[in-house]
C-alpha cells in the first residue's frame, strides 16, 4: 500500500517482501521483535479504524487500506513515527529492485564501469604509485 | 586472504591471545593508531565487529551495503523530539568505508575553543598541522578532477554563487576519484582512500593482526587499570561464535561515539566527571529535494564536489548530496501513487541541505535487552538554525532553476518559488516536524585536562584508568562544525605518538 501501484506487476511484491526480510535480518534481535510487534499492531489496529468496519488491515480493500495508512502516517505521535519508519523501509526495498530503478532512469552499473575505465586510462601511473605508497616506509614524513 | 587478517569463518574454537596494544575498532581512529603503533614495532591486535569487505565486492546495491557495511542496517535512531536518524559504519575500515570522503583540517577557532575550555595541551593548529600534512599526503587529499563533478553539484554551486555566497571546492581523500557516486555503498574503484585501502593494509603489512567479525563484550579490569578484553566472533546471521580473550598492556578504544561509551559503561568503567556517554553532538542534517525541468542525472558524478561556506560562522554548512533511489524514496514525504509520481522525476532531482554545528547534547545509555540507545534533544536555537539552513538551501536551488522543492518538515506543502518559501517560513516550524539525520556523532568521552569535566585527558588517556586510551570522535570536546574524519585521524596520530614516546611505562 505504501509502494506505487506498479508493485503489483510481476512478482515485485514478493521480492519487496524478500528484501524487507533481509533488511530485518540486519537489525538486532530486539529491534526485529519490536518491528514484528509494530506490524502486528498495524494489522490488528485497523479494526479500530471506523471505515474498516472491524476488519484487519490485511483484509481491507485498496481504498480503505490507503486511507488507513494515510491516517497513520499523518499522526504526530510515536505511533505515527513507527509507521513512517516502516513505510521508509518498505519503499527503500521497492526502489532497490533493478527494474524499478531502470524505469526511473537509474542504471549505475554501466556508468560505474565506464568511469572506472576512464580513470585508469587517464591516471593509471599516478594511481599505481599512490597505491604502492600505502605500504611504503614513512621515512621523512613524520611530524 | 590478506596476511594478518582473520575472519570468523577461519576460527573454529575459542581463542586466547596476548599483545602489546589492543585496539577496538578499525575506522579512522583505530586503523590510524594501529598503523602508527605497528610502524614503531609495537605488537598490535585490532578487533573489528564488522566484516571484511574488499573493494571488489562493492557495487551499486544500496540494500546490500546497508546490511553488510552499516550497523543495524544504517537505521539507528537518536530518540528525542524530533528523533534523529543516524548511521554508523560497521566493517573493516569503519565509517570511512561509507562516508562521503570529505577531508578538512579542524578549523583553528574550534581548536582554540577546545584548548581554552578544557585546558588541552598540544592541540593548537601549529601542533596539528604536521599531522594534517602527513594525512593529506597519505590519503591523497585534494579537490576533484573536473571531469568527475556531477551536474547536481554544478547546479547547486551556480545557485549559491548567484546569491553571492562563498563556495569552495570540497577536499576529499581520493586518488583520482572516478565519480561513481557510490561513496555510501563502498567505493567500487578504491579511489576513496578509506582506512580499508590505506591504514588497515599498512598496519597489516607492518605486522599488526586484525580480527574481523569480532564483537568486544567487555574490557578486563586489573586493579585500577585494564589488562585486555573479552569478546566473541559473530557468525553469519548474527549468531554467536567462539569466544576470544586478548591480554594487552594497553587497550585503545575506537568504536565511535556510540559504541565506545557503551563498551566502557558495560565494562563497569566510570568517569569521575560523570560525563561518560554524555555531551553527544550529532551535526543534524536535513535534505531539501528540488525538481528541475532539465535532466540532472545527479548520480553521474561525485557528490558534494563543493561546499557553501558563507554561513560557517553561523554554524551552517550547505552542500548537494545525491541520494540513490532507495535512500531518496525512504525520506520522501509521500507514499503509494504520489510517491511513484515524485520518483518518476528522479533524473531531474537535486538533493541538498545544511549541516548544523549543534549546541544540543545527547546521551548514550545501555538499556537492558536493547543494548546501547541514543537520546538527543535538539535545542530551540539549533532547530531555528536547521530551518534557516533549509531556507538558504532552497533559495540556492531556486536560484539554480528549481521549479519546486520539498522541505524536510512533516506535512509541509510543495513550494514553487522563493515567495512561497518566505510565506511558509514566516510561520514557526514546529521543532518536532523536522526530519533530521546524522552521520557525525561526537563528544561522548570528551577530552579535558580537568578530570571533573572530561572523561579523557589531552591525549585520549582515560582519567584514572592507567592503560586505557580512547581515540575516536568520542573525545571531541564539542562539535567540530565540519566533516570530522581528518580531525579523528590527526588526533589518533598524535595520541599514537604520545603512546610511543611513553612506551616504556606501558611496557610496549
Amino acid at each position: 500500500m505504501v509502494c506505487p501501484p506498479e508493485v503489483r506487476a510481476g512478482h515485485r511484491a514478493d521480492r519487496v517482501l524478500r528484501e524487507f526480510g533481509l533488511m530485518l535480518g540486519a537489525l538486532p534481535p530486539a529491534a526485529r521483535k519490536a518491528l514484528a510487534t509494530a506490524l502486528a499492531v498495524l494489522d490488528q489496529g485497523a479494526r479500530l479504524y471506523p471505515p474498516s468496519r472491524g476488519r484487519r488491515f490485511a483484509r481491507l480493500d485498496d481504498r480503505v487500506a490507503s486511507a488507513y495508512v494515510g491516517a497513520l502516517l499523518a499522526r504526530r505521535d510515536p505511533a505515527g513515527e513507527v509507521v513512517r519508519r516502516l513505510k521508509s523501509v518498505v519503499v527503500t526495498c521497492y526502489y532497490e529492485l533493478p527494474e524499478v530503478q531502470r524505469e526511473i532512469g537509474y542504471d549505475p552499473a554501466p556508468y560505474i564501469a565506464a568511469v572506472s575505465r576512464r580513470r585508469l586510462g587517464s591516471y593509471g601511473p599516478q594511481i599505481r604509485a599512490g597505491e604502492a605508497a600505502v605500504t611504503a616506509p614513512a621515512d621523512g614524513e613524520k611530524p | 586472504m590478506i596476511s594478518g587478517l582473520t575472519t570468523q569463518d577461519a576460527v573454529a574454537e575459542d581463542l586466547s591471545l596476548e599483545c602489546g596494544a589492543l585496539i577496538v575498532g578499525s575506522g579512522a581512529g583505530g586503523a590510524t593508531m594501529a598503523a602508527e603503533l605497528a610502524e614503531a614495532g609495537v605488537d598490535v591486535v585490532v578487533l573489528e565487529e564488522g566484516g571484511y569487505h574488499p573493494t571488489e565486492s562493492f557495487g551499486a546495491g544500496t540494500g546490500r551495503a546497508l546490511r553488510t557495511l552499516y550497523r543495524d542496517g544504517g537505521g539507528g535512531m537518536a530518540i528525542g523530539r524530533p528523533s534523529v536518524l543516524y548511521a554508523e559504519g560497521r566493517c573493516v575500515g569503519g565509517s570511512t568505508v561509507v562516508n562521503g570522503g570529505m577531508s578538512w583540517r579542524t578549523p583553528e577557532q574550534v581548536l582554540r575553543r577546545w584548548a581554552g575550555q578544557e585546558g588541552l595541551r598540544a592541540i593548537g593548529a601549529r601542533d596539528l598541522d604536521p599531522y594534517f600534512a602527513t594525512i593529506e599526503t597519505r590519503l591523497s587529499v585534494g579537490p576533484q578532477d573536473p571531469e568527475t563533478i556531477g551536474r547536481d553539484s554544478e547546479l547547486f554551486k551556480g545557485g549559491a554563487e548567484a546569491r553571492g555566497w562563498a563556495v569552495v571546492p570540497n577536499r576529499r581523500n581520493q586518488l583520482h576519484c572516478a565519480g561513481t557516486n557510490n561513496c555510501s555503498s563502498g567505493c567500487p574503484t578504491g579511489a576513496k582512500r578509506s582506512m580499508l585501502v590505506t591504514s588497515v593494509p599498512r598496519a597489516l603489512a607492518l605486522g599488526a593482526r586484525l580480527f574481523a567479525d569480532c564483537r568486544v563484550d567487555r574490557i578486563i579490569r586489573s586493579g585500577p587499570g585494564v589488562s585486555g578484553v573479552t569478546g566473541h566472533f559473530v557468525r553469519r546471521g548474527g549468531h554467536r561464535g567462539p569466544r576470544l580473550i586478548v591480554r594487552a598492556r594497553a587497550v585503545i578504544v575506537a568504536g565511535g561515539a556510540v559504541q565506545t561509551p557503551a563498551l566502557l559503561l558495560r565494562s563497569g568503567l566510570r568517569s569521575p566527571s560523570g560525563q561518560l556517554g554524555r555531551n553527544l553532538s550529532v551535526h543534524p542534517n536535513a535534505v531539501v529535494t528540488a525538481f528541475f525541468d532539465q535532466d540532472v542525472h545527479g548520480w553521474q558524478g561525485v557528490h558534494q564536489a563543493f561546499q557553501v561556506r558563507e554561513f560557517l560562522a553561523d554554524g551552517l554548512l550547505l552542500t548537494a548530496t545525491n541520494l540513490t533511489p532507495p535512500m531518496l524514496a525512504g525520506i520522501m514525504p509521500a507514499y503509494g501513487r504520489e510517491l511513484g509520481e515524485l520518483m518518476a522525476d528522479y533524473n531531474r532531482i537535486v538533493t541538498a541541505g545544511p549541516l548544523v554545528s549543534d549546541t544540543g547534547t545527547g546521551r548514550i545509555r545501555n538499556v537492558p535487552g536493547l543494548g546501547p540507545q541514543v537520546f538527543y534533544q535538539l535545542t530551540d536555537r539549533d532547530a531555528a538554525r536547521v530551518v534557516r539552513g533549509v531556507e538558504l538551501t532552497a533559495e540556492a536551488l531556486f536560484a539554480a532553476g528549481a521549479r519546486r522543492v520539498l522541505l524536510p518538515f512533516d506535512g509541509a506543502p510543495q513550494v514553487r518559488d522563493p515567495h512561497e518559501l518566505r510565506r511558509l517560513l514566516a510561520r514557526p516550524v514546529p521543532k518536532r516536524s523536522l526530519q533530521l539525520f546524522s552521520i557525525h556523532l561526537m563528544g561522548t568521552a570528551r577530552m579535558s585536562e580537568d578530570p571533573r569535566r572530561g572523561v579523557t585527558g589531552s591525549f585520549g588517556d582515560f582519567h584514572g584508568v592507567p592503560g586505557l586510551i580512547v581515540t575516536d570522535a568520542s573525545i571531541f570536546p564539542g562539535p567540530v562544525g565540519i566533516n570530522p574524519m581528518e580531525t579523528v585521524i590527526a588526533l589518533a596520530m598524535r595520541n599514537a605518538r604520545r603512546l610511543i614516546e611513553r612506551r616504556d611505562s606501558y611496557r610496549l
